[in-house]
């Protein structure tokens, strides 16, 4: 599912922003990214979607050899996966449903089909009866929800979710690895970027541990698991 | 997938009305000022041509030169190659001519002794060659031919407005070429600023793996909807300020034009118009795209 072997990444003015990983996630993990913030989890996360390229190293997901697949491919790659971003991402003018239709109308899905998997998303993270309601009009707990239906609506196989407890109170964090476990029992893979501690002792799981860019501790190799 | 674009450049154009309208009226009045250019510039090249159509050089005969040798000489003339048609005019003809121009001086012109007047050989010019240069390279052959005294021509007009018209066309030219720079110019800009403002939905189809050309396509659409409604409202300002300028300038000054019809453009150049609008609408895109939306 996900082999990372020996990968740098440097940036200008950081030249470890990741340096010499190498881990392994299989099929139907739920994994966290563990560490605190500046530790290189959401660098580790953009090298998954091929938002950045590796330094030095090898970086496979999901069948893509990520260092040498060409630009054009990428969108083939991210129809693979489910992507949940830190600041979540909302189209604010849009409501929940329509926000959910977005993703599969970019996909060029047909109209009846959009309609249909926007209304299964919805009912999946329990907001099927706030379809037509804007993102500003949802919870802090909601919006997230909306986000992860999003990232699922094309039945990834694997979803990476960056900070998504981020603002989220107690009870809103624990709905939302609920939900991640649902997905993740559907069978697909889960890697959830985290740097609350207790967030991971509460719910525990598997774990990648970073630390200033390198890896202190990691699932490699790993028994496949489910919580 | 299409009819996706084209709603969704649609719905672009309308999500920032001020600026689209603004961007549609850069576009609008460039090509007004540059059809106005093409249409004076047509118009007054066809004006020359119907005047240059007019022109004749007269070549008077010597007084020894008699029948016999005026028709050898006009046969000559013929044969030159700026030449399309050659008439002979006896003094005989000529004075009957200037009786009738001056009717109150007749008697006094038949009472002269003798017929002051040159036998000449009025000489047309070919399409191509009625013009200045054409006219000045006649009048040089003509004046080595022996047998011709004198020769009349009134070019020096065509020259000058020759020259009108070479000015007309750089100007044009000139203008134009700056006023389609801004247009590119604002088009990129406008383009610009909806790929600022669909920054987050941009973002949302490439995390779910979109393509390059779903992303980009409504963007090139709107440039070409822009350019392309620019370029027709231009011609529909254009046809009325036609019609009006028709109705104020030209029908009174008719007789003076010669009774020259006055045409606006033909279906070909309003569709090379329409198809400017849609070349600049993808050019001024593909700028701002090139620069703002590397997918």
């Amino acid at each position: 599912m996900i082999e990372m072997i020996h990968v740098s990444k440097a940036y200008e003015g950081n030249p470890k922003a990741l340096f010499d990983i190498t881990l392994k996630v299989e099929k139907g993990q739920f994994v966290y990214l563990f560490g605190p913030n500046g530790a290189g989890k959401s660098t580790l996360l953009k090298l998954l979607y091929a938002a950045e390229r590796p330094t030095e190293g090898e970086v496979r997901v999901n069948g893509f050899d990520l260092v040498r697949l060409k630009a054009r491919k990428i969108p083939s790659l991210r129809r693979t996966l489910g992507l949940v971003f830190q600041d979540l991402k909302l189209l604010q003018r849009r409501t929940a449903q329509e926000n959910i239709a977005f993703a599969l109308e970019a996909l060029g899905a047909e109209r009846g089909e959009i309609l249909k998997k926007a209304n299964q998303a919805l009912r999946l993270v329990g907001l099927e009866r706030k379809a037509q309601c804007l993102p500003s009009e949802l919870s802090a707990g909601e919006q997230q929800r909306l986000a992860v239906a999003r990232a699922i609506i094309n039945d990834p196989v694997l979803l990476l979710a960056d900070e998504p407890t981020g603002n989220l109170s107690l009870t809103a964090s624990e709905e939302t690895i609920r939900l991640f476990e649902k997905i993740n029992l559907r069978g697909t893979t889960v890697v959830l970027a985290t740097h609350n501690e207790g967030l991971v002792n509460l719910w525990p799981k598997e774990k990648i541990v970073l630390e200033q860019g390198k890896l202190s501790e990691g699932p490699l190799p790993l028994p496949v698991a489910h919580s | 997938m299409n009819g996706s674009f084209i709603r969704q450049a649609c719905q672009n154009l309308t999500q920032n009305p001020w600026l689209n309208a603004i961007t549609l009226g850069t576009i609008a009045l460039s090509f007004l000022v540059l059809g106005l250019f093409l249409v004076i510039f047509l118009n007054t090249k066809g004006l020359l041509e119907e005047w240059g159509s007019r022109i004749r050089v007269t070549a008077y005969l010597s007084g020894t030169v008699d029948l016999n040798q005026a028709m050898r000489l006009g046969q000559k003339v013929r044969g030159l190659e700026e030449v399309l048609e050659v008439k002979y005019r006896s003094k005989e003809e000529a004075l009957k001519i200037l009786e009738e121009k001056m009717p109150e001086r007749k008697e006094w012109l038949r009472g002269l002794p003798r017929n002051p007047l040159p036998a000449s050989l009025e000489v047309r010019l070919k399409g191509e060659y009625q013009n200045s240069e054409g006219v000045q390279s006649l009048v040089k052959k003509l004046q080595g031919i022996p047998g011709i005294e004198d020769l009349q021509y009134g070019s020096d007009w065509l020259g000058k407005f020759s020259a009108f018209m070479a000015l007309l066309k750089v100007l044009g030219l000139s203008l134009g070429g700056l006023l389609l720079l801004a247009t590119i110019i604002v088009i990129s800009n406008t383009i610009r600023l909806n790929i600022f403002a669909r920054r987050e939905e941009i973002e949302i189809m490439r995390s779910v793996g979109a393509t390059g050309l779903f992303i980009r396509a409504p963007f090139y659409m709107e440039g070409v909807l822009q350019g392309l409604l620019g370029a027709v409202l231009a011609l529909v300002m254009l046809y009325a300020f036609f019609l009006l300028f028709l109705a104020r300038v030209y029908e009174p000054l008719k007789g003076l034009l010669g009774n020259f019809p006055v045409q606006f453009l033909s279906w070909e150049q309003m569709a090379a118009m329409g198809l400017g609008g849609v070349f600049l609408g993808l050019f001024g895109t593909q700028v701002s795209v090139g620069r703002y939306l590397r997918l």
